[in-house]
């Protein structure tokens, strides 16, 4: 199995998110593969719970490399995401190495002379050792090559997006007291959005562009037997019909590929035989999280039980 | 091919995707990554680089089958090999009776021969295809150009003919044999035509045209744009949105005013040894909370769209929204906005109360807004109106209308009419008027823009 380093054509790609239990489309693929090959950030978009995550995951376990997440918030800014002085330390170590100061500048006359020897000193407070390496520096800094993953880069301000990009182009970053740090591996990058508010031209014009949306029948089974083993094979397929069929329906919010594998698990641990109206009741409740969009499935889902239920 | 790409990207630009230079150029290097052997992961490789939004997909994949050969050839069967000698000279006879022009066709569609490049070409100037520029257009002219070539009259003769084929004595299968290839070749016929069109319309999309001034469509009023100029409007809505956003977002951050930041002012006096020269506050800004019913009627449509359309690009400045569309009754259109672009949110909601044979009626409106939605409202709440104050002399519920501004920090109309019309008709603006905190007019969409931005900017 190759862990290591790259990907070598897409269809190595699509063989090697698999072996991370990642099931993955020839489209995905060829455009994880391409994103390495040109060395370009990948924008994953697409409805929530389909797995935009779990991609960056996989391509970090199939790379054998390191994952950093950013997870993106409102109000997010550098000194969260890059890097900040640790000024308590700086503080802390002064208060402390106050005999040691005082001895250095016991020998100077003037006032003069003890700033020139204070100013010598000045690179140990601001050093790495004082550094506090946040995602975005720490996976420039890293010295093995990692998998930088930028988390719901939508909920984040319009500002910080024009920060990352300058990051993203360069992956270079100046500290005025350091001089400018660049990166030793230029990191695999994984940015996902929700598609909540659009993203500005120029981010997108500098990310490759995959938009991922939920999958079909045939594949999302096959990540329910992947992931969920214990249900059997044809309630597994009646589960993900019924499921298939709620997306269909005009819903507050369908359905994820997460939400369908919590329910598989339900299912388990109920012990469910099959697919009866009493067991879909009592646990709708994993798969839809609003009381209208329940209120709409129980109508028409229970009207319409899914295909060969047994007579009870 | 590197030409053929460059062709494609124009085109794609021409049908309303937005391409870069810098992607236009990464296409490029993507395919001498990938190759072009494989179709599909050359159309991937392409979508990834060029299209950088889901809405546009269809429209990528309906010019790249185009472009790049899409779907196979239509396949073409002779009907007359399947036939014996004796079968086969019968037909000709038969072929002979019909009138001359039609028996021609038929026997070539029967033959199987293709529609050669020459005729394709006489077809396409005959029907006007060298001006077409739209892709919608494509199965129109596909359809005139059979037109030309007498499909229409092409089952009449047909029938003709196997029944003078079954009078000179045709076994039934072999008459069956023989109808079932002749639809299938014109079929083919038909799909080449379509082809035909569709990569004509592409190719000209890809030629150079002049563009037409956006300044002009700024100033252009609501009630006289066409379906044509709001696809470049919903364009410009995007480009000035992103203006607005960052001048909202710089304003928030100067204007800060919120309790004092120990934190934040440490640090930043860290350079000052600690002094706090610098004082730092905590974000107290608020973003406005904003409540909007906006009018989905016929006259106000376009105008309405194009304001959720900017209120959709700035969401992330405002703190939390709640959408309503009214005509005669009042829908939460909120959730069709999750997610969605906002052309196509405004599309599904009309699905939902599609205007027509009911008149406006903001005072029902108002009404069902008090009785179900009137918690949305509180002291931080803007409340906006986007309308036209034309209410069909149907109560306009002032009194509603008095305690919901009342409840809200600010209330605030737009409309697209000028002040000198408010007074005709059935108009309630002036009534209206003294209700809300400020009326802003925006006739077009460089006003519109204005409006936001000062709907944004908060008091």
């Amino acid at each position: 199995m190759p862990t290591l380093g790259e990907f070598l054509s897409p269809q190595q790609t699509l063989e090697a998110l698999g072996a991370q239990d990642y099931i993955a489309s020839t489209d995905i693929a060829t455009v994880v593969y391409l994103s390495q090959q040109l060395g370009k950030p990948l924008l994953a978009e697409g409805p929530a719970g389909v797995g935009k995550t779990e991609l960056a995951k996989a391509i970090a376990g199939a790379t054998g490399r390191e994952l950093i997440r950013l997870q993106c918030y409102e109000g997010l800014d550098e000194t969260k995401a890059l890097y900040e002085w640790e000024y308590a330390k700086q503080l802390l170590y002064t208060q402390l190495l106050r005999d040691k100061l005082q001895k250095t500048l016991a020998k100077s006359k003037t006032l003069g002379e003890s700033a020139d020897r204070l100013a010598a000193e000045e690179d140990v407070f601001f050093s790495m050792r004082f550094l506090l390496q946040r995602p975005l520096l720490h996976a420039i800094l890293s010295p093995n090559p990692v998998v930088l993953l930028i988390d719901e880069i939508d909920r984040s301000d319009a500002e910080f997006e024009a920060f990352l990009l300058e990051v993203l182009s360069d992956f270079q970053v100046s500290i005025p007291e350091l001089g400018t740090l660049s990166a030793v591996h230029r990191p695999i990058v994984v940015l996902t959005s929700n598609n909540t508010r659009e993203l500005s031209e120029a981010l997108k014009r500098r990310c490759l562009y995959l938009f991922i949306n939920y999958p079909t029948l045939e594949q999302e089974l096959a990540v329910v037997r992947l992931k969920v083993p214990e249900l059997g094979p044809r309630l597994a397929r009646q589960a993900v019909e019924l499921v298939q069929k709620l997306r269909t329906l005009d819903l507050r919010k369908s359905p994820s590929i997460s939400e369908t594998i919590d329910w598989a698990r339900a299912l388990v641990a109920l012990n469910a035989e099959h697919l009866d109206s009493q067991t879909v009741e009592t646990t709708l409740n994993v798969l839809l999280k609003h009381e209208s969009d329940l209120e709409q499935a129980r109508h028409r889902v229970a009207a319409a039980p899914p295909t060969n239920r047994p007579l009870s | 091919m590197e030409k053929r790409i460059v062709q494609f990207v124009k085109a794609l630009r021409a049908s309303g995707a937005r391409v870069s230079l810098a992607e236009s150029a990464e296409a490029l290097q993507t395919t001498e990554v990938m190759g072009i052997q494989d179709r599909e992961a050359f159309r991937v490789s392409l979508r990834c680089t060029l299209i950088k939004q889901a809405s546009d997909f269809p429209r990528f994949d309906a010019l790249f089958d185009l472009f790049f050969g899409g779907g196979p050839a239509p396949a073409f069967d002779n009907a007359f090999s399947g036939l014996s000698a004796a079968e086969a000279l019968r037909l000709a006879e038969a072929l002979q009776q019909i009138p001359p022009e039609l028996g021609e066709l038929l026997e070539r569609i029967l033959r199987g021969d293709r529609l050669s490049p020459r005729e394709l070409e006489l077809l396409a100037g005959r029907v006007g295809l060298g001006y077409a520029d739209d892709l919608r257009y494509q199965a129109y002219l596909a359809e005139r150009m059979g037109r030309i070539l007498r499909f229409r009259e092409l089952p009449e003769a047909l029938r003709e003919l196997l029944q003078r084929l079954a009078e000179n004595g045709m076994a039934q299968d072999r008459l069956a044999e023989l109808a079932d290839r002749f639809g299938a070749n014109l079929c083919s016929w038909q799909q080449q035509l379509l082809q035909f069109a569709g990569r004509r319309i592409a190719e000209n999309l890809g030629k150079d045209r002049r563009r037409e001034n956006p300044e002009g469509i700024l100033h252009k009023p609501f009630a006289a744009i066409s379906d044509r100029d709001m696809d470049q409007l919903r364009r410009e809505v995007r480009r000035l949105a992103a203006i607005l956003r960052t001048r909202i977002a710089l304003r928030q951050k100067r204007a800060k005013n919120g309790q004092l930041d120990a934190k934040s002012t440490l640090r930043a006096n860290l350079k000052h040894g600690g002094i706090p020269i610098e004082i730092r506050h905590r974000d107290h800004q608020l973003k406005p909370k904003l409540v909007a019913l906006c009018d989905v009627s016929t006259s106000m449509r376009s105008c309405s769209e194009l304001m959720l359309s900017f209120l959709y690009s700035l969401q992330d400045q405002i703190r939390k929204t709640h959408l309503f569309a009214y005509i005669d009754h009042l829908e939460f259109i909120s959730p069709e906005f999750n997610g969605r672009d906002p052309h196509a949110a405004v599309e599904r909601v009309l699905v939902r109360m599609p205007s027509g044979y009911y008149n406006t009626d903001l005072g029902a409106s108002l009404e069902n807004f008090a009785d179900r939605f009137l918690d949305t409202v509180d002291r931080r709440t803007t409340f906006l109106v986007v309308g036209d104050g034309r209410n069909n002399y149907n109560d306009p519920r002032l009194d509603l209308f008095e305690l919901i501004s009342r409840r809200s920090q600010r209330c605030l109309w737009l409309t697209p009419e000028p002040p000198a019309l408010w007074s005709l008709g059935d108009s309630d603006m002036i009534q209206y008027r003294p209700l809300c905190q400020t009326v802003l007019v925006a006739g077009n969409l460089a006003e519109l823009s204005s409006a936001v931005d000062h709907l944004l900017a908060g008091r």
